[in-house]
């Protein structure tokens, strides 16, 4: 019976181990996320991601394509989706980031009508050509992105961005 | 922008562009039907903000989300939350909610208020048409502050 006792200094001795692992762990843990933390995360759009646009319906006019992908955004974490305006130059599918080089507004295709076949930046008015490049006098110092594509099955997909290449 | 330190850093660079706070007021409840009520309600405008900051990121900074019981003064929250984004320099100030008390609100501040719509169960490219639907509400309200100037 007086075997199976805890005795004062056993009880201690398990409390205070189990008591320091645990406040060890809290440190450590932390440390272990920020060092392992930039290989685990995944990059968004790090690969190709498929949108239900067939590549035989586009034009030689910028369209919307949305593709949707998992994103951590501050406290939210969500499915976010996304858009690339999409459009073909002869045979080369040409699909742009939206995301305006001045300070990250989304842009659109002829969004305002004194500026046609343009991209246009309703925040502060900034402008782009067709193929991405920065009107001159608009404070975008860049060209858009450009998303990387392929085609499988007739549906287009969407992969990173890159700097443009077309201007 | 978001409120989060790095946005902040840009928002403080670029203040000159960076003019407008965007404020999502979500009530919370506790009780019976109301819980369910307002967590939907709180999905539905996280979400919605979250949509306006990505399409207008470069100029309005969207707040963490004031949440307030319907015991709390609305008075209080609206005008100590106005002060502050006052003095940290924004221009213009929008608050967004899905709680109708706060319509009498509308003549001393810009309040942006649309019915919530249940998300919860919604396919991603329904809810993505829904949002955008609902960011169509927004925009004039939003430009037509910005172009007066
Ligand atoms: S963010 Fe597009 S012009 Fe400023």
């Amino acid at each position: 019976m007086s075997n199976n006792r805890v005795t004062r200094r056993q009880f201690l001795n398990y409390t205070l181990t189990g008591v320091g692992g645990f406040m060890a762990a809290g440190m450590l843990m932390p440390m272990a996320r920020f060092a392992v933390d930039p290989i685990l995360q995944k990059k968004a759009g790090g690969d190709f991601v498929p949108t239900d646009k067939k590549a035989s319906e586009l034009s030689d006019t910028p369209v919307k394509v949305d593709f949707t992908f998992e994103q951590v955004d501050a406290w939210y974490k969500s499915k976010v989706t996304n858009t690339a305006w999409v459009y073909k130059d002869g045979d080369k599918i040409i699909a742009l980031s939206p995301v305006c080089k001045h300070l990250g507004c989304t842009v659109n295709w002829d969004g305002n009508k004194d500026f046609k076949n343009e991209f246009y930046c309703p925040c502060h008015g900034g402008r782009y050509e067709k193929n991405g490049k920065n009107v001159a006098g608009t404070p975008p110092l860049g060209p858009l992105d450009e998303f990387e594509v392929k085609v499988k099955d007739g549906l287009l997909l969407i992969g990173k961005t890159r700097a443009n290449t077309l201007v | 922008m978001f409120w989060t330190s790095k946005d902040i850093d840009e928002f403080l660079k670029q203040k000159e562009f960076i003019d407008t706070a965007l404020v999502p007021l979500v009530i919370l409840e506790g009780k019976d039907l109301g819980i369910k009520q307002s967590a939907s309600g709180a999905e539905f405008l996280m979400s919605l903000t979250n949509f306006i900051e990505q399409q207008f990121k470069g100029r309005i900074v969207l707040t963490s989300p004031i949440t307030y019981t319907a015991s709390m003064s609305k008075e209080d929250i609206i005008t100590a939350i106005y002060d502050e984004l006052v003095a940290a320099g924004f221009k213009y100030i929008f608050f967004i909610t899905s709680d109708h008390e706060w319509n009498r609100f509308t003549t001393n501040y810009d309040m942006i208020w649309l019915p919530s719509i249940p998300l919860g169960d919604m396919d991603e490219k329904v809810k993505q048409s829904v949002l955008s639907d609902q960011l169509r509400q927004v925009i004039p309200v939003l430009s037509s502050k910005w172009s007066k100037q």
